[in-house]
């Protein structure tokens, strides 16, 4: 089933227009953390000399990305706020809780791409892919929105921590960095363009509709629970 | 040399008076014992002695050290660009030319005996002189006769030298002390870390000089000046970084970092690992986390890569 050759399809809808908003958001905070901090790390490589002279110097660069920082660290409190208040208010589905399943589904799919076993994984509303890049990315920005700060406000800082906080502060927050990096510009770029399920770009975040052929494929699990309830009560976020 | 080996004298309009006795040996013995008097003294032969008029025996040694131009090209118009030709041509007389430095009939090779180069210096600038014969580099050079230690020319420059009091000069002051200091050649035989260039190069000071200099001109202009070596070891006052004036040294350290980050604590400069490379005894925390993600990182990869390719043959083989 390819997704590209039926011209009239239906179509459900996944994600709330906020989600897309928010998503377009983490998108545009991203790019500029990245090319003002990873520019700082690799600060000997051509292309970050390039960038840091282009944006103005290194003081410049320093300001835009503790900007940067900022705004994320916003995006990242009221996603979480948002996500508890739906919860605990409003009756979502913690459906990007990691469970006992997500574990047993990576040795399955793992199997099935062996050969193994005959057929993947049925999925929820979000896979252990998903969730691994969830997870492992919302843990990162925790990690680097705390360092961060301790960078930020060093002689504050250290008016209660020994000084060696300060360096250790930098190695993981550069280091983090690089893992949120690697795991977008590897994983989450692979599975949203890439990856020849949705070759050439998985639009849902942006239109907030998949079609019915994809969740039957990706979601089956979350179809299933899908049409014995109205859309309204959809879980949307988390 | 008929008679400039007797007593001849040379008299200035202020009444001062030069001796014109040559001492025959020294200059013999100097670098120039292949040159003929008119070489340097031009205009002057046995049969052509024309009279000529100075005011003072200050603005005879200055005239003379222009002699030196027809040869030392390269050199005189080095000392043209240095302070001491600007201090000149504002109408300080006493500022140094050719012949202050190098002498005039008895020149050596200033370079054989590196002691002699500070007390040349020491004549004019004996404050300074006396800080860095108390110094680690001036006391090695004085005491123990050391020539690998740094003299005034070796950050000063011998003919181009700048004001150091500029922000392009402070700029560079980590190249002057790299070369020594990044150099195992010289400093290994002290048992002295060539790390200490690079753990500064590529810590936060050390970054933004280096941005600071590549930012000159095109770019506005640094806030502030940045940490360089001689913010925290001092300048010609240079202490060693072991036994007794270590700890001094560290106990002035929260000090120097109060002139930029005035809120520093007394914590503060431990941010700072004191050139060390992070280690299990020397901040074993720093050392802990860049372990534990250069374990990380390759698997995270090595993970995520394997698994795309697993996924992709899976698609193919299904198709």
């Amino acid at each position: 089933m390819n997704v590209g050759t039926i011209i009239q399809e239906e179509r459900v809808r996944r994600f709330s227009p906020a989600r897309s908003v928010e998503h377009v958001a983490h998108v545009l905070t991203f790019v500029v953390l990245v090319c003002t901090g990873l520019s700082q790390r690799f600060y000997s490589l051509d292309i970050s000399q390039w960038i840091i002279l282009h944006l103005g110097g290194i003081d410049n660069v320093r300001l835009i990305h503790r900007f940067a920082g900022v705004i994320c660290s916003l995006e990242v409190i009221t996603h979480l706020g948002v996500a508890v208040i739906g919860i605990v208010f409003r009756k979502w589905q913690p459906s990007m809780v990691i469970t006992k399943k997500d574990f047993t589904d990576v040795v399955h799919n793992i199997r099935y791409y062996l050969g193994i076993e005959s057929s993947p994984t049925r999925g929820g509303r979000y896979t252990y892919k998903q969730k691994f890049e969830y997870w492992g990315i919302l843990t990162g920005v925790l990690l680097m929105i705390l360092t961060g700060f301790i960078l930020w406000f060093p002689s504050v800082v250290t008016k209660f921590l020994p000084g060696e906080i300060i360096p250790a502060a930098k190695v993981l927050h550069t280091n983090e960095a690089l893992v949120v990096f690697l795991i977008i510009a590897i994983w989450h770029v692979y599975n949203a363009i890439f990856s020849p399920e949705v070759f050439p770009m998985d639009t849902s975040i942006f239109t907030g509709y998949i079609s019915k052929a994809r969740m039957l494929r990706e979601h089956p699990d979350e179809l299933a629970d899908m049409e014995d309830k109205p859309l309204e009560d959809m879980p949307t976020s988390s | 040399m008929k008679c400039h080996g007797y007593a001849v004298k040379m008299l200035f309009r202020s009444g001062e008076s030069l001796s014109g006795t040559i001492n025959i040996s020294s200059l013999q013995a100097s670098v120039h014992n292949k040159l003929s008097c008119s070489d340097c003294h031009y205009g002057f032969s046995s049969e052509e002695h024309p009279k000529r008029h100075f005011a003072t025996r200050r603005d005879y040694t200055l005239a003379s050290s222009e002699n030196c131009r027809r040869c030392h090209f390269d050199k005189y118009t080095k000392t043209m660009e240095s302070i001491h030709h600007t201090m000149l041509s504002q109408g300080n007389l006493e500022a140094p030319v050719c012949i202050d430095c190098h002498g005039s009939h008895g020149i050596s090779h200033i370079s054989k005996e590196r002691a002699l180069i500070a007390k040349r210096c020491q004549r004019c600038h004996a404050g300074i002189y006396d800080i860095y014969a108390k110094s680690v580099h001036g006391n090695a050079l004085f005491n123990e006769n050391n020539q690998d230690v740094p003299v005034c020319t070796d950050c000063h420059t011998a003919h181009s030298i700048e004001d150091p009091r500029t922000l392009s000069y402070r700029e560079r002051v980590p190249d002057m002390c790299s070369n020594c200091h990044a150099n195992k050649a010289i400093v290994g035989k002290y048992g002295l870390s060539t790390a200490v260039v690079d753990t500064y190069l590529s810590d936060f000071h050390g970054v933004t000089l280096k941005f600071y200099r590549l930012q000159k001109g095109a770019l506005n202009k640094p806030a502030k000046p940045m940490a360089v070596c001689t913010d925290c070891h001092g300048i010609h006052n240079i202490n060693s970084t072991v036994g007794p004036d270590a700890t001094v040294l560290k106990a002035n350290l929260v000090k120097r970092c109060q002139k930029c980050h005035a809120e520093a604590p007394k914590n503060f400069p431990d941010s700072w690992l004191s050139h060390y490379k992070p280690s299990l005894t020397r901040a074993p925390l720093v050392f802990f986390v860049n372990l534990v993600y250069k374990i990380f990182i390759p698997l995270l990869v090595a993970g995520l890569v394997l698994q795309i390719m697993l996924h992709v043959w899976r698609y193919v083989v299904n198709r």
